[in-house]
């Protein structure tokens, strides 16, 4: 405003070139500037809560926060004739949830429970973290029952340490429960499902790969497919816990080839996994769904690396696709679709009479269930059969070990990013 | 008062000029837009500024060195200096300028050819031509790289091969199937819209006596073109270059498609990764490296127009546009048009919408064909149970939501453009006008995650007069409107530039208020630049999705949201059956647009 000092407001030198003039163009940075400081000095009055990333407020409201989790946690003893009671008085449930299931068992739900509207968000489970946290930082307590994937441990570190989620385990359902989501994990799982190996059925008979390290060797040079581990991190973790449990990488590689292994500049034989897989020519595409097009659309003889419950796909997309169960050392690491309360939930009583819902009521056998318990995922449930020709007991996976993925994680990142 | 002295001249024109100031609307709106871009982009800008400077607890995943709480330069240094920075930012960047000027290099090419054979020559069937260039844009442009693909896929990512590759039994390189090459040429056709809506209203509004006059005094027509159309052309064609050139680096969907297979890298797959891996401070310091890079190419802009910003076309003296006859090239140049922008534009479409009619996938056998994705119940053997679009019982909801955001949205969107654009204009050689040009270009740089994650925090709780926004569908018009700033005002600027500013000195003159010489003056003679924005912002509007994700809440569901959910399950039948919903819409708003908007709109946007 300062050099808006031609003769009258309209300015007037719309046809002359004014030349040297515009050499205030950058002040104008300068002034963006001023006024920038200015805007961060009030703002500071009014607020320290983070506001970008999410982060730091966690330390802040942990204890408060941590409480009403304890409660919560204690309080599974309700009966559900008690708990539709109450939740009728509430009238409804808000679900945020990363899985389209919430949606099936929603309908269902309202149903069995006339009087009590379920209402469901679909999120991005990383999103999910923002979005609930920013909420609740700003004091409101919007979601009542939560539905997510890990996110290499984030959701443990940052959402169920500080007491944003919260687990929730009825107690008359909790001996039916499966290790180690019974105690032992930040909650209880739902379903769960893994990444591992696909192949075309048309081309091969049985399983062409027994071995993680089968997919380093010639035979399958250029031809070992992934969905790009940069943009889904459950992707990522399976190669995380691969570095994490290198000596398990160690000794397979030992089994198949009948030495020790030999290291190439890596650190560990994780990351020699990761380093010989490049090299051995894989291909990075976006998706899972492009993987399984890639190998199943048509005879192939490549493999890819897929979500196991994208089997129950198949006929849809008109893949000649299998997984396979049993790789050395071991098949994956699964990746969990976890139930939570919400932190301060608005409607708790019909938060968990919608999660004993989905959870298959007492006997499992409630239809709730129905839309987790698919081909291709498990219910970690004693009593529920799976449809699965391999049983969840059976199934030979690592352990999701949030904490140590958490801190793993961006170092495996960073060193496959350096593979490009 | 009375008896103060005489001021002396100095002080007496200091404060004329004060007053002048104040009474001046100028400066007004320049600073009513200054407050609202300070409050929606400046202070979400400043957060993530010092988000990048501080530790917090969730770097001890990168460090054991973090301190939460203190400064730190690791995430700068990071990014910028380390092993790391190679494979994480600089090769990024290089593709991503690589990118970025090309696709406007080439949008250019195509939307100034479509506007000038539209606006200035007697090509028929300028309608169905104009209509067809807008087509590209309504369909996601990921979409267009899956068609891309379906032509030009090589045995590298297996699958059912190309149709190049299985019936003329071509191999395409690599190079053609995957990353640059398809990356430039599926963005440019998606975006070149943008250059022909810019660069069309503007050559529509310019007086072809300006022409007439040169080839008078002897002009060739090259030199006409080369001294009076190309300068007059300039500020629209720049405004194009640097809007298209932002929207290109920044895009995601396209370079993830066709740039993973080959490691092709941009900086916005970088930082979508970062996004998603939760290393939200790294991707941060890569959506500000963004920003730096726009406001280069807006200091490069700005200076090559240096001085010469303005040219006046509209000057209230009757303009007659005389078109360039064509000759025998009239019916070749016409037909040669259509029939390549039905090849870009209708033929995916048809493919789209065929789909939607198919129960399974790729079988025309007559006993394929079904209603089942639009209106069907449920049925247990179809996509495990789930109805058809229309019997979703959320599916009116998101449509009423969609509608509502999209049109009060696009309204204010353009309006706000024109205003800002009008400060722009008029206020061209302020620190003000020049302020408001360069702040209203950040958003296209904020990811739009990162915009809405903050928008939270600051629309959850009233703030003096502002009430508490968050989970009303109020939020998501205002974080649309926002993220169009860039486009908009860049419109309305280039808009205002063309009005002389001897038209608006008449009216002071004739005693008008600045309010009706908005209304009576400014907005008519602007209306083909705005109806354009309106239209595009609506379109964006009803595509939408990265922005409003984190700030739906199940009753402010969209139809894009609702898409989400089907993408997710794998319902591509019903995934398109809602795009097909949203093109209508679109489509009908556009017929609409075209009816009411009468003869300025047609005779801008081509036809008689």
């Amino acid at each position: 405003m300062v050099n808006a000092g031609e003769k009258t407001g309209t300015v007037r030198d719309t046809y002359a070139p004014k030349g040297k003039r515009t050499t205030w163009s950058w002040p104008g940075k300068a002034a963006a500037l001023i006024l920038g400081t200015a805007l961060l000095l009030t703002a500071c009055g009014q607020g320290e809560g983070g506001t970008a990333g999410a982060s730091d407020a966690s330390a802040k409201p942990a204890g408060t926060v941590q409480s009403a989790g304890d409660t919560a946690e204690a309080s599974g003893s309700e009966t559900p004739e008690a708990l539709y009671e109450q939740a009728k008085k509430e009238g409804k449930v808000i679900v945020y949830s990363t899985s389209g299931r919430a949606n099936d068992a929603a309908e269902t739900f309202m149903k069995q429970y006339p009087g009590i509207k379920v209402e469901v968000s679909k999120v991005k489970s990383d999103e999910m973290m923002d979005k609930v946290t920013k909420e609740q930082d700003a004091g409101q307590f919007n979601p009542d029952v939560i539905i997510t994937k890990e996110v290499s441990g984030a959701v443990e570190e940052e959402m169920v340490k500080p007491g944003r989620y919260v687990k929730y385990l009825p107690e008359d359902l909790a001996e039916k429960v499966d290790e180690p989501y019974r105690t032992q994990a930040e909650g209880y799982a739902n379903y769960l499902e893994f990444r591992t190996i696909f192949y075309n059925t048309e081309h091969y008979k049985s399983a062409p790969v027994t071995n993680w390290w089968d997919l380093t060797t010639p035979e399958f040079k250029g031809k070992v497919y992934t969905a790009d581990p940069l943009s889904s991190p459950a992707f990522m973790d399976l190669f995380t816990t691969m570095v994490i449990h290198s000596d398990d990488m160690a000794a397979a590689y030992k089994e198949k080839f009948g030495k020790d292994i030999e290291l190439h500049g890596t650190e560990n034989a994780g990351y020699e996994f990761i380093q010989q897989l490049f090299d051995n020519g894989l291909v990075v595409l976006k998706g899972s769904d492009d993987v399984l097009d890639a190998i199943g659309k048509a005879n192939s003889d490549a493999v890819g690396l897929a979500v196991s419950g994208d089997v129950s796909k198949v006929e849809e997309k008109g893949w000649s696709i299998l997984p396979i169960y049993d790789i050395k050392p071991k098949t994956s690491v699964p990746d969990s679709g976890y139930l939570f309360l919400a932190n301060k939930t608005p409607h708790p009583a019909g938060a968990k009479l919608f999660i004993r819902w989905m959870m298959g009521e007492k006997d499992g056998q409630g239809e709730g269930m129905t839309p987790f318990n698919e081909v291709g995922s498990w219910v970690p449930r004693s009593d529920v059969k799976t449809k699965n020709e391999v049983a969840f007991e059976d199934l030979n996976l690592w352990v999701f070990d949030g904490e140590k993925l958490y801190f793993e994680a961006p170092k495996v990142r960073d060193f496959w990013i350096k593979q490009k | 008062m009375l008896h103060k002295p005489v001021l002396n001249t100095r002080q007496a024109r200091w404060l004329n000029r004060c007053r002048d100031a104040l009474r001046n609307p100028l400066y007004l709106i320049g600073a009513a837009a200054l407050l609202f871009l300070a409050y929606t982009i400046v202070w979400p800008v400043l957060n993530l500024i010092w988000s990048t400077f501080v530790w917090k607890t969730q770097d001890a995943r990168l460090t054991p060195a973090a301190d939460p709480g203190h400064l730190t330069l690791y995430h700068w240094s990071r990014v910028l200096a380390s092993d790391m920075s190679w494979s994480l930012f600089y090769k990024p960047v290089l593709n991503a300028l690589s990118v970025g000027v090309t696709v406007s290099a080439l949008s250019m090419v195509f939307g100034c050819g479509l506007a000038w054979l539209v606006t200035r020559t007697d090509v028929p069937l300028k309608k169905t031509i104009t209509f067809l260039a807008i087509i590209p844009y309504l369909l996601p442009s990921w979409m267009l790289s899956q068609a891309w693909l379906t032509f030009f896929k090589n045995s590298k990512i297996g699958g059912t091969p190309g149709i190049l590759l299985s019936v003329l039994h071509v191999t395409p390189p690599d190079w053609l199937a995957y990353g640059f090459v398809p990356i430039v040429l599926t963005l440019s056709i998606h975006d070149s819209v943008y250059f022909f809506l810019l660069v069309g209203a503007a050559l529509s509004s310019m007086n072809s006596q300006l022409e007439e006059a040169a080839e008078m005094a002897g002009a060739g027509r090259m030199q006409v073109l080369r001294r009076i159309v190309f300068p007059l052309m300039l500020p629209s064609v720049l405004s194009g270059f640097i809007l298209i050139f932002t929207k290109a680096v920044s895009s995601y969907g396209v370079p993830a498609l066709l740039g993973t297979p080959v490691n092709f890298y941009m900086i916005s797959t970088m930082l979508y990764s970062s996004m998603r891996s939760r290393l939200t401070t790294e991707a941060n310091v890569l959506s500000l490296t963004l920003m730096l890079i726009t406001m280069l190419a807006i200091y490069l802009n700005q200076r090559l127009l240096g001085g010469r910003r303005s040219y006046v076309t509209v000057t209230g003296k009757g303009s007659a546009v005389t078109h360039v006859p064509l000759g025998k090239w009239r019916l070749p140049a016409a037909a040669g048009t259509v029939a390549g922008m039905a090849l870009i534009a209708v033929v995916p479409f048809i493919v789209l919408l065929l789909q939607t009619f198919l129960l399974k996938d790729g079988s025309l056998s007559p006993d394929n064909f079904t209603l089942h994705y639009w209106a069907g119940g449920s049925d247990p053997n179809i996509n495990t149970g789930e109805k058809g679009v229309l019997q979703n019982p959320i599916f009116l909801l998101a449509l009423k939501n969609s509608l509502i955001i999209a049109g009060i949205a696009s309204v204010a969107a353009a309006v706000i453009g024109l205003l800002f654009g009008y400060a722009v204009a008029r206020g061209k050689n302020t620190a003000m006008g020049r302020l408001v040009d360069q702040l209203a270009f950040f958003p296209y740089f904020i990811p739009g995650i990162s915009l809405a994650a903050i928008y939270i925090t600051m629309f959850a709780k009233p703030v003096l007069f502002i009430p508490a926004l968050y989970g009303t569908i109020t939020i998501i018009i205002l974080i649309t409107v926002v993220k169009e700033l860039p486009f908009t005002v860049k419109a309305g600027g280039a808009a205002m530039m063309q009005i002389g500013p001897e038209l608006e000195e008449a009216a002071v003159l004739g005693g008008a208020s600045w309010f009706t010489r908005f209304r009576r003056l400014l907005l008519p003679l602007s209306r083909k630049s705005l109806l354009s924005a309106f239209i595009l912002v609506f379109i964006g509007a009803m595509k939408e999705m990265e922005l409003i994700i984190m700030l739906v809440t199940p009753r402010t569901e969209t139809l894009t949201t609702l898409t989400f959910y089907y993408v997710e399950k794998g319902y591509d039948q019903l995934t398109n059956v809602v795009l097909m919903i949203i093109i209508a819409i679109v489509v009908a708003v556009y017929a609409l647009a075209v009816k009411f908007g009468k003869a300025d709109l047609t005779k801008g946007w081509g036809g008689q």
